[in-house]
């Protein structure tokens, strides 16, 4: 016996059609909306404690609107404008401690530049590093906290004709910042 | 003959395996060298692009409940390479002229469309159309025409990536050949989970409810697209 199909009356196509709407409703509104844009409307997302990725997704994405970003790093910022040479890279690095936060926005005068924001470890000789965010973008603005001591910081690679500048506005736990 | 089907599969799962892991070691050593390979994204990169195919459709759950729709009432091998074939040849379309044509479309949009096949899927499995219209639309057209949207998903998400024009149609053909193995791997497990469930009397028994729970997932994914359209 193959069935090509199922066979329901009306009435229990209507009930199971139903069901699966109301299904992906509640679904939807306890535990995907929370989730994942921390809509939750019932309070059922937040008691099950689904909410918190949020926290998490708003100091680390991009996807923040710029005036959030502004309103959190008003005090003590700081406007650094970093010009990358044609067909050149450029590394900017801030010296920061072990678990301090660096809320950032940067900006390019327009052509989207490959970057790599990356940390690497205070007296470490064997080049490691880690990578917190590669893309190709022309401006971005988020935050990090420093998994270990040391510098942290950009590295942004120009491969068009013309040199590129980047305006890198910064708030944070660093103690020195520079070109490296 | 499903036998070889499943022989085709597993051994299409094995080259991507094969393939996929040294890559995937290679992707992640952020030693200089690949930094500078990663840099210097121009030119025909077309093993990268395979595996960058190969992994979005492996991991696009959406795509995937699509294809258990597709595939929950297939028996014959014939009708399985034929409907996948025209899944292919849809999204295979869209996806060349989406990048080629430089064509942006909302990426919450298309997935939501993604999310409605797959309630169109379980709702015609359940023999909706069947009972409410007598008779169901053209299967295999109406896979051809969401394999057409998946395509533009696919298209979207590559565009992403920012490619350079150097080396495009190349990279592109390379990650459109990935999006085929990832889909045989997808295959192949899918098809050797509904054949082996086939033997058993709960398929019968269940095959209703799984209809009914895919066709809420597809809900859920429209919902959950929808949104996100709407508040970004």
């Amino acid at each position: 016996m193959q069935p090509q199909t199922i066979a329901l009356t009306k009435v229990t196509l209507f009930k199971y059609t139903l069901f699966s709407l109301i299904f992906a409703t509640v679904t939807l509104f306890t535990i995907i909306l929370p989730a994942e844009y921390n809509i939750d409307p019932t309070g059922i997302g937040q008691a099950l404690g689904l909410t918190v990725f949020n926290k998490v997704a708003a100091d680390t994405t991009s996807s923040v609107s710029s005036q959030k970003v502004t309103e959190k790093i008003k005090a003590a910022v700081e406007v650094i404008e970093i010009i990358v040479p044609a067909h050149s890279g450029v590394e900017y690095k801030f010296t920061m401690a072990q678990h301090q936060k660096l809320s950032y926005q940067w900006v390019t005068s327009g052509t989207a530049l490959y970057f790599d924001l990356h940390g690497e470890p205070e007296g470490d000789t064997t080049g490691y590093f880690e990578s917190y965010a590669i893309a190709t973008l022309n401006t971005m603005e988020g935050s990090f906290t420093t998994p270990f001591s040391g510098v942290h910081g950009w590295y942004w690679k120009n491969t068009a004709d013309t040199p590129v500048i980047v305006q890198l506005t910064v708030k944070g736990d660093y103690v020195k910042h520079g070109l490296k | 003959m499903p036998n070889r089907l499943q022989q085709y599969c597993l051994l299409s799962l094995t080259i991507l395996l094969a393939l996929g892991l040294p890559i995937d070691v290679f992707a992640h050593g952020v030693d200089d060298n690949t930094r500078a390979f990663l840099q210097q994204n121009t030119g025909m990169q077309i093993i990268p692009f395979l595996y960058i195919g190969a992994k979005h459709m492996i991991t696009g759950y959406d795509h995937l409940l699509f294809l258990v729709g597709v595939l929950f009432f297939l028996y014959r091998s014939r009708d399985v390479l034929l409907y996948v074939s025209m899944f292919t040849l849809g999204h295979s379309l869209t996806l060349l002229f989406g990048v080629i044509g430089d064509i942006q479309v909302n990426a919450y949009l298309i997935d939501a469309i993604i999310g409605l096949s797959v309630v169109y899927k379980g709702f015609d499995n359940l023999g909706g159309f069947k009972q409410l219209l007598g008779k169901s639309p053209n299967a295999k057209l109406a896979v051809l025409i969401f394999g057409l949207f998946h395509g533009f998903g696919l298209a979207t998400k590559l565009q992403e990536f920012q490619l350079p024009a150097d080396g495009l149609i190349a990279n592109l053909i390379a990650f459109n050949i990935g999006v085929e193995l990832g889909q045989f791997t997808a295959l192949a497990f899918i098809l050797l989970i509904i054949n082996f469930w086939r033997t058993h009397n709960s398929f019968i028994k269940f095959a209703t409810s799984t209809n009914c729970l895919l066709m809420s997932a597809g809900f859920m994914l429209m919902g959950y697209q929808l949104t996100g359209y709407f508040i970004n």
